[in-house]
């Protein structure tokens, strides 16, 4: 019998540092940074009270296992897991430390993710890998996505206006972020008049190459108490779906949903208890890694009926101070996307804003809200829902 | 006897005009234009479109051989004939063999394929004969070359659409062309001497040797599909032969498509049959450190073969480079862009031959949907080995697509300039898959759009050299 971990473990530190590039940083320095923000809010020595982390990060450490967060803290004679899972890294980190929290084999843990991808050289991700296959088509990031635009045009009438609302929202978000990277505001001709990246998608439909780190203190309720009075949130659900990494080939794929997102949804809504995402929670946090993504995922997370998403756009309804806002923080579009932290962020962000510590973007009234993940080609999804404890 | 039951032929739909060539070096122009293959293309990836094309309505198990020539392989040591075969799809147990180092190579091929039928070893061979020659650049060779195949399908005489009537050589180690372990263009001594001492000289005497065999005189021929090294020389033939240029000596194609190595004069042949007469006699000559001659007579079964093959609708069916710049990136005389990643895993392309080379999908035993890549678990039903092979169609619709600036054709890194045109094609028998699309012109991609399946080379990567299969706009009559 499945049991669900709602409420059964609490976040009491949070620490994210600024995102963007840091040429002169070691992916070493910016987790170190991240980790002892977090402890700092979380009153925790990191080598007294800290009995396990988790390290999430996706490029640059192949092979390299605990030692991601060993090495760099000094941190040595204890549990560490490195956990990968596409962009969807950083929240099954959390993920896998909030089940043993649950199963209290822990009592307080770290959940962190770092990603240090400009040392590579180049544009875009690196597609130096030797795990594709030679034959089968590959393709960019954005090129994963921007196939669904087209049908998206051709199926519901959407029309890239309908993406550059997307990024003009969170851009205005992301402004007002201390912690951004870019913290500009633009207009629907900055994204319509930009370079192409994958058509139809341009470069402001896509997030930007960016480096950064996060970490969460995770432990149980009672715990949180003694260490932060009631300034905790708890997790609600914590849910990962993985789908093929070859979305094309899919005999009945047709482009207008992802289905790994969909089904992550569906159950972390059955671990939480939510039968009507959009009346019950507050806010949510996507993975806007592509414009296109956004509005599909409205659809995918049960905030609309298939084919409305573009219109909740249009309307305003995800706006900061819309109905049901989406990407308060700015989104990926302005905090990039360094793949290992994203995750560990957007649960970091969750919990400010229902601790009402969202400087410059909080969610008025938020007390609960989801993130989401969705990694590789259409493929990894993963929802999180952190709320105020019930 | 032999003969000849199916032909096929491939030229690349590129072209370059020699006055675009002739500006861009400062040299003179020799006039017309010749067909360029693209960066993805090759003498194999060419070879196997020519087999294609020649093997349209024939049973490949039914064949027993293939040879392939060329002196461009892409390989110095590594047979292009043996992946060929599993490209067409031809049976294990096939004899294969790479014939090169003189642009007589197509013609040998087509001897040996002869002898082969006629002592009864082999049933049906396949010849392939493609060539895409590096021409230094500025040099004439650069204006003279142009890069093609042909396909011959050589059997028994009864089902021949034309019989061979008879074969002779002249040997001659004239100095050139010659290209060294470590050139990478063919150099010659001076030209005269090859033309005035070698072509002009060794082609009369195999012709002549040969019709000498049948009791056949020079008048008697229709045509003669004769290689000559440039358009002078080509013309001058006639005059040694004593036949009329205008009637009876088959167009060089040398305003259309250049000299295309060891496929030229198999390339006019074919374009020679493809306006003969049952009947009709023709000659067919190549040229290199001597001559062969082989003489073919067309039977009844020309006029119904004609309509299942392309054949020279691929030299009318072209589309013009931009500029000489493009035309040394094709021919890999300058790179561009960010470096290459290097690495491509060469045991996973070899383990997955079946569905790479000769495309083969998966249909499952259980729920019945046709799939691709083939894997042992169906994608939709979840049922474990139990699927049959199945042949995938090479035509179909464009599902969705887009132009992929970050990650450039052939899997390089992007350079912001060159997008890959990636393509979600719906198969004609419904399967689905996902290719680079090549050929185009990515304003008239769109949902909907017909594509058909092209052999190419994918990329190049840990030094080896991965082929496979892209979608292009429809081409040279397909119907």
């Amino acid at each position: 019998m499945q049991e669900s971990i709602r409420d059964k473990v609490a976040i009491i530190g949070t620490g994210v540092t600024k995102f963007g590039e840091h040429w002169d940083e070691d992916a070493d320095d910016m987790l170190v940074d991240a980790v002892y923000d977090a402890c700092s809010e979380a009153n925790v020595d990191l080598r007294k009270d800290i009995d396990a982390v988790w390290i999430s990060t996706l490029y640059d450490w192949s092979g390299m296992s605990g030692w991601g967060a060993a090495e760099p803290l000094q941190w040595f004679g204890k549990p560490v897991t490195r956990v990968e899972n596409q962009c969807a890294s950083g929240m099954d980190a959390v993920r896998n430390a909030a089940y043993a929290v649950a199963a209290n084999r822990y009592d307080i843990v770290l959940a962190c993710g770092v990603e240090k991808v400009l040392d590579q050289g180049g544009r875009g991700l690196s597609q130096d890998i030797l795990y594709w296959h030679p034959s089968l088509t590959w393709q960019s990031a954005p090129a994963y996505f921007a196939p669904c635009a087209i049908r998206a045009f051709k199926e519901w009438g959407w029309s890239r206006e309908d993406m550059a609302k997307v990024a003009v929202k969170n851009h205005q978000n992301g402004a007002k972020h201390p912690k951004a990277h870019f913290r500009r505001e633009i207009t629907i001709d900055t994204v319509l008049n930009a370079p192409v990246i994958s058509y139809p998608l341009t470069l402001f439909d896509c997030c930007a190459l960016s480096e950064g780190a996060a970490a969460l203190i995770v432990t149980r309720p009672d715990i949180a108490k003694t260490l932060v009075g009631d300034k905790y949130a708890t997790i609600k659900a914590m849910a990962l779906a993985v789908e093929t990494q070859w979305p094309f080939f899919k005999p009945d794929w047709n482009g207008l949903s992802f289905t790994a997102t969909v089904r992550a949804a569906e159950d972390a809504y059955w671990e939480a208890g939510i039968d009507n995402p959009r009346k019950e929670l507050d806010f949510g946090i996507v993975h806007d890694c592509f414009t296109i993504t956004e509005l599909m995922t409205y659809q995918d997370m049960k905030l609309c009926k298939p084919g409305e998403g573009a219109e909740l756009a249009r309307a305003g309804v995800t706006a900061i101070d819309g109905e049901f806002p989406i990407n308060p923080d700015g989104g990926l579009k302005c905090f990039g996307h360094p793949v290992g932290a994203t995750g560990v962020r957007m649960m970091a962000e969750l919990t400010k804003q229902v601790l009402g510590r969202a400087e410059g973007c909080q969610v008025k009234d938020a007390k609960m809200g989801f993130a989401h993940n969705l990694g590789g080609p259409q493929a990894i999804a993963a929802v999180g829902i952190v709320g105020l404890p019930s | 006897m032999a003969g000849i039951l199916s032909y096929g032929v491939y030229v690349p739909i590129w072209r370059i005009s020699r006055d675009e060539i002739a500006r861009s070096v400062g040299s003179a122009s020799m006039r017309g234009e010749r067909a360029v293959a693209s960066w993805d293309e090759d003498s194999l990836t060419m070879g196997v479109e020519a087999g294609l094309d020649c093997l349209a309505g024939v049973d490949p198990t039914e064949i027993d051989g293939l040879y392939f020539a060329s002196v461009s392989s892409p390989y110095r040591e590594k047979q292009v004939s043996s992946l060929i075969a599993s490209v067409l799809d031809l049976r294990k147990d096939v004899y294969t063999s790479d014939f090169a180092g003189s642009l007589r190579a197509g013609t040998q091929a087509v001897k040996a394929a002869c002898d082969g039928v006629r002592a009864g070893t082999m049933r049906k061979v396949l010849v392939i004969a493609a060539d895409a020659r590096k021409a230094m650049p500025r040099s004439d060779a650069e204006q003279t070359y142009g890069d093609g195949a042909v396909a011959l399908l050589i059997g028994g005489d009864d089902k021949a659409l034309a019989t061979i009537e008879g074969f002779s050589t002249i040997v001659d180690p004239m100095p050139g062309p010659w290209r060294r372990e470590e050139d990478r263009y063919a150099q010659v001594f001076d030209v005269r001497i090859d033309t005035r001492f070698g072509v002009l000289k060794n082609v009369p005497q195999a012709v002549n040797r040969v019709l000498g065999e049948v009791g056949l005189q020079a008048s008697d021929v229709s045509k003669y599909a004769a290689y000559g090294p440039d358009a002078r020389t080509h013309a001058a033939i006639a005059g040694q032969l004593k036949i009329d240029a205008k009637t009876q000596l088959q167009d060089s194609m040398f305003k259309d498509t250049g000299i295309t190595g060891v496929a030229h004069c198999l390339l006019l042949l074919v374009a020679a049959l493809e306006e003969a007469k049952q009947g009709d006699h023709i000659v067919c000559t190549s040229y290199g450190e001597g001559s062969d001659a082989f003489l073919v007579k067309a039977t009844d079964r020309l006029d119904r073969e004609r309509a299942n093959h392309r054949g020279t609708q691929y030299v009318s069916s072209k589309a013009m480079l931009p500029s000489y710049g493009r035309f040394l990136t094709y021919k890999k005389e300058i790179e561009v862009g960010w470096p290459e990643w290097e690495r491509s895993s060469v045991a996973k392309y070899w383990r997955d031959e079946n569905w790479l080379l000769p495309l083969y999908g998966m249909k499952c035993n259980n729920c019945g949907t046709l799939q691709y890549p083939v894997r042992r678990i169906c994608s939709v039903c979840g049922e474990r080995d139990n699927y049959e092979n199945v042949k995938l169609a090479r035509r179909g619709k464009v599902f969705t697509f887009t132009h992929d600036y970050l990650l450039g054709p052939g899997n390089r890194p992007a350079d912001g300039i060159n997008a890959a045109t990636r393509v979600l094609i719906a198969l004609e028998d419904g399967c689905r898959i996902w290719l680079e699309m090549t050929d185009h012109n990515a304003e008239e991609v769109n949902v909907d759009i017909p594509v058909e399946l092209t052999f190419r080379l994918l990329h190049e990567k840990s030094d080896f050299r991965f082929y496979g299969w892209k979608a292009r706009p429809p081409r040279a009559g397909s119907n």
